[in-house]
């Protein structure tokens, strides 16, 4: 599989008592876009953090384009993430007191841009995402909707490998969450980057190309290590979750996503 | 408890961890400003105690219904001071002097406890020779200024000759015999500079301390803000979240107040061992009393209440204006204003300016450079981030622009230890103004009429102590000055120019002490400044010998002369070190505190962003930035200004002793700081650690 970006072996990951990992195996392609789906307490969110380098599974393996992740001490894995991963949390990301352009830019300038430099490329998202004119406005000065643009170009911006998402739009309303879904999707896949969603809404999974079911700390069958054999032929989402999707957002879907890249760093 | 109170309470119990530990921090920064305030007031107290303790030994003279007569006069042994009264009963039955059960009949003497050790210790010759009366009592703690200190309380016969002596002088080297109604007295002019300078020492460490604990105070508010903006969201009244902040905040200051009361009494011993005005203290002095005690706890959880109060305000203004944030208004500049106008009081003030209002306008100093803080950090944010290259710097200055008063809040302490230090590292007058007087020639006024008759008896009086001395007679007109070089012996210059001649018997001295005419010896030479031990035992033999020659007057030396201003230096030095020592502890504990809770207020942004592959490191150089820069500006300011508060005051040049207190100041404040910065290290790898402890 020299297409696989990211894979996970057997994971295991104990809280004391509690398994929240149980042997878990995962592969996510180049420009894949995976949502791993399950209930509150299910694991889902470990399995990205193991999977991302935030903490380490008790046993198994966790490799990046063939490197051993889960081997690395925290500061190499601090670094992997700051420079191959890219990360969108519900809320709360982004530093209050630096304006929109200035958060984007802060990766790049932990990775030793300079300043002008990083800003300037930071500037450079804010258009293909809908977000010209922001560049300015502090977080507390933009919608919900708005900051988790602010979020996408910040994980973006430093051209990750793998951009991970914990419920990304779990502080929006549903017409911002298919907005900010559908930016976050095209961005990363339209910079080559890997996507590895953790929600627990099936209409955020149906931007996906599959979706991973994870119980009790265990990856349902059929769901989960195989890869799909192209960015376009996962599993359709209603196919295992059994829900009819609602207020589907009114385009034709993943197959018709544009490109969306930075601009003014060509 | 019901309603609001009661949930204030369950939230406060319930909140956790880490709602427990800010709950915590606020406590030990409330207990640290307690003790420390309560410090500050006790000194006040204790000032006082000993102004009304001495008080009876500074009579008020009355004309008629005189009960007794009373003289005071100062004597001294090797470089300590004695206070001996002389008291004759007019009227027997009136009430004692305090510290004594009954007045004292002629022929006999109270010792305070000091003396009579320091009598039993040295040789009679040197001491006990003085006071051939019979020791009839001790002279309680009631009558004396502090434990160490040296009192003799004699009988007089009233037509003895020292009651009648005129002797007229200084009220700081005694009182003449004065006749008194009883024995209240007044408080000496020295004891109440004391209490002058005690007030000020007050306002340079209470100002601080307030503005301490009331920074405490809104540090946990902002820890609360959002759980209260939430149940503000969700119906709760103005009133019922004022209500349950303040009631939370209070609890939490009163747990506070009672530990710090409780750690000044423990520090109390620590604290009475500070000597000032020539001793230490009782350790009743110390305590400031009930009154005082429960004003100090009743405030400390009222200003911490409305500290949290003022703190609030925004939440219950607008629920939303604290669960988003936003571009807060800029600082105004009519803070700076306020300071420049308090500045400009300054220079009207001098040294003849009354204490009070020095102490009103170091106050209004104070509260300016608080005032003017803020802004002056938003102006250093705002060049720290527009000249910031690398990704910490720019962290701080952001940080300093969104919020100028937290960042002030953490510096804020050293910036006034660097006022005060500033202030008094500028007043302090040069160590080596005195201090080298000559100990070994005693002097003392005689009259005219009788100088050579004194002169006779004090040479016979040193010759049978043993002690070998030069006895001359100086000076013109009424009254004469019969020196007494002690150690020295009559080699020639026997005869004064003034007419009252030497006309002693040398030749008795020279037998008395084995040396050989106009000889002058290694030993004699070492008789004068700088002399060992040995030399002062002679000294006080020649002091006692002399004791009483001339009624009402003691035979002091140069040095003995100055002794009050040597005490007054190292006073002002001992005091500066204790204003100085409580500013640190308060700056230091201050930036500590601060520090701890800006960590556990950001903690979910710190956690993500270290999840996101943001090194520790990166962001304690940010917090390590954010707390330096402004230390440095406003640091150095407020030093700047401290000095500049002080020069109408000024005696001297700035001398070497303040700088070296400056730079010590500096040093400490820094590396305080900085320790205090860095001691949250860990607390910050702790709470960024486990992003996610939830197996979800």
């Amino acid at each position: 599989m020299t297409n696989v970006v990211l894979e996970g072996f057997d994971l295991v990951k104990r809280f004391g008592s509690t398994v929240a990992l149980d042997g878990v195996g995962l592969a996510v392609g180049r420009g894949e876009a995976v949502a791993i789906m399950g209930p509150s307490g299910s694991g889902k969110s470990t399995l990205l953090h193991c999977l991302a380098g935030i903490t380490r599974p008790d046993t198994g393996e966790v490799r990046l384009l063939g490197q051993r992740v889960d081997a690395m001490g925290e500061r190499q894995r601090s670094a992997l993430r700051r420079t191959r991963f890219g990360f969108v949390f519900q809320f709360g990301q982004l530093l209050p007191e630096l304006p929109a352009e200035e958060n984007v830019a802060l990766p790049l300038m932990l990775g030793g841009v300079s300043r002008g430099e990083a800003v300037r490329r930071a500037r450079g998202w804010f258009g293909p995402l809908g977000l010209g004119g922001m560049e300015g406005r502090r977080p507390g000065e933009l919608s919900g909707g708005q900051a988790q643009r602010v979020a996408i170009a910040r994980a973006l911006v430093t051209r990750p490998a793998v951009v991970f998402a914990d419920e990304p739009t779990g502080a929006l309303d549903q017409t911002t969450g298919h907005d900010t879904m559908r930016l976050l999707v095209e961005a990363t896949r339209g910079n080559d980057a890997s996507l590895v969603v953790v929600t627990h809404d099936p209409q955020v999974a149906r931007w996906c190309d599959r979706t991973v079911e994870v119980r009790d700390g265990r990856v349902l069958p059929g769901t989960g290590r195989g890869m799909a054999a192209g960015p376009y032929s996962g599993h359709d989402v209603q196919g295992h979750s059994g829900h009819d999707v609602q207020g589907r957002p009114g385009h034709d879907g993943p197959g018709s996503l544009t490109r969306i890249l930075p601009g003014g760093n060509g | 408890m019901s309603g609001p109170l009661g949930l204030s309470w369950r939230l406060l119990r319930g909140g956790g961890r880490r709602g427990l530990l800010g709950a915590g921090l606020t406590a030990v920064a409330v207990a640290v400003s307690t003790a420390l305030l309560i410090f500050s007031v006790s000194a006040n107290v204790a000032f006082q105690g000993r102004a009304e303790r001495e008080a009876w030994r500074n009579p008020v003279a009355v004309g008629t219904a005189a009960v007794a007569v009373q003289a005071v006069h100062k004597d001294y042994v090797r470089d300590r001071t004695v206070t001996v009264v002389d008291l004759a009963v007019l009227k027997p039955g009136a009430a004692p002097p305090p510290g004594l059960d009954r007045l004292p009949a002629p022929g006999e003497v109270w010792f305070s406890p000091a003396l009579a050790e320091l009598a039993r210790e040295l040789p009679a010759g040197e001491l006990a020779g003085r006071f051939p009366e019979k020791v009839a009592g001790t002279v309680g703690d009631e009558a004396l200024v502090h434990p160490g200190e040296l009192v003799a309380v004699r009988g007089q016969a009233p037509d003895s000759p020292i009651m009648t002596a005129a002797v007229a002088g200084d009220p700081r080297d005694g009182f003449p015999p004065t006749r008194v109604a009883d024995f209240t007295g007044a408080p000496s002019p020295d004891a109440q500079a004391y209490q002058a300078l005690a007030l000020i020492a007050t306002v340079l460490m209470a100002v601080p301390l307030l503005v301490f604990g009331g920074a405490a105070a809104r540090l946990t508010v902002a820890r609360r803000d959002q759980r209260l903006a939430a149940l503000r969201l969700v119906g709760a009244t103005p009133g019922q979240v004022v209500t349950m902040t303040v009631a939370e905040a209070m609890i939490t200051a009163a747990a506070g107040a009672v530990a710090g009361t409780v750690l000044y009494g423990l520090l109390t011993p620590l604290l009475a061992g500070i000597e000032i005005g020539g001793g230490a203290w009782f350790a009743a002095d110390l305590w400031p009393g009930v009154p005082y005690t429960l004003a100090v706890l009743g405030a400390v959880p009222l200003l911490v209440g409305l500290s949290a109060v003022v703190g609030l305000r925004r939440v219950v203004v607008s629920p939303l204006g604290v669960a988003r944030r936003e571009t807060p208004p800029a600082m105004r500049f009519v803070r700076i204003v306020a300071l420049l106008a308090v500045l400009a009081v300054v220079p009207t003030l001098g040294a003849g300016s009354a204490a009070g209002v020095v102490a009103v306008v170091l106050g209004l100093a104070f509260l300016a450079i608080n005032l003017a803080g803020p802004w002056v950090v938003g102006v250093i944010g705002r060049i720290t981030a527009g000249t910031a290259r690398g990704p910490a710097r720019l962290l701080a200055g952001r940080r300093l622009v969104d919020d100028p008063k937290a960042a002030w809040r953490t510096v804020s302490g050293v910036a006034m230890t660097g006022f005060v230090a500033g202030f008094i590292g500028f007043l302090s007058p040069a160590s080596d103004l005195l201090g080298d007087a000559d100990p070994a020639t005693l002097r003392v006024t005689v009259p005219a009429a009788q100088a050579s008759r004194f002169t006779a008896e004090a040479r016979e009086r040193l010759t049978a102590a043993g002690v070998p001395a030069r006895v001359e007679v100086t000076g013109k007109g009424e009254d004469k000055l019969l020196t007494v070089e002690v150690g020295r012996t009559a080699g020639d210059g026997g005869t004064e120019s003034g007419g009252g001649s030497a006309t002693g018997k040398p030749a008795a001295e020279k037998a008395a002490t084995g040396k050989p005419t106009g000889e002058e010896t290694v030993a004699e030479k070492s008789a004068g400044p700088g002399t060992g031990r040995a030399d002062e035992a002679v000294i006080d033999r020649a002091r006692t010998a002399l004791d009483g020659l001339v009624p009402g007057r003691t035979a002091t030396s140069a040095a003995d002369e100055e002794r009050f201003g040597v005490l007054l230096l190292k006073d002002v030095g001992t005091g500066t070190v204790v204003v100085l020592t409580v500013s640190f502890l308060v700056a230091v504990v201050s930036a500590g505190i601060t520090a701890a809770s800006s960590i556990l207020d950001r903690r979910q942004t710190y956690a993500l962003l270290r999840l996101a592959g943001t090194p520790l490191e990166v962001l304690n150089r940010a917090r390590r930035a954010e707390t330096l820069v402004p230390l440095a500006v406003m640091g150095g300011g407020s030093i700047v200004i401290g000095m500049f508060c002080a020069v109408p005051f000024s005696i001297s040049s700035v001398n070497v002793g303040g700088m070296t207190i400056l730079l010590i100041c500096v040093t400490l404040g820094f590396a305080g700081v900085i320790g205090a910065g860095a001691a949250s290290a860990p607390l910050l790898r702790s709470v960024t650690a486990d992003p996610a402890p939830r197996p979800d």
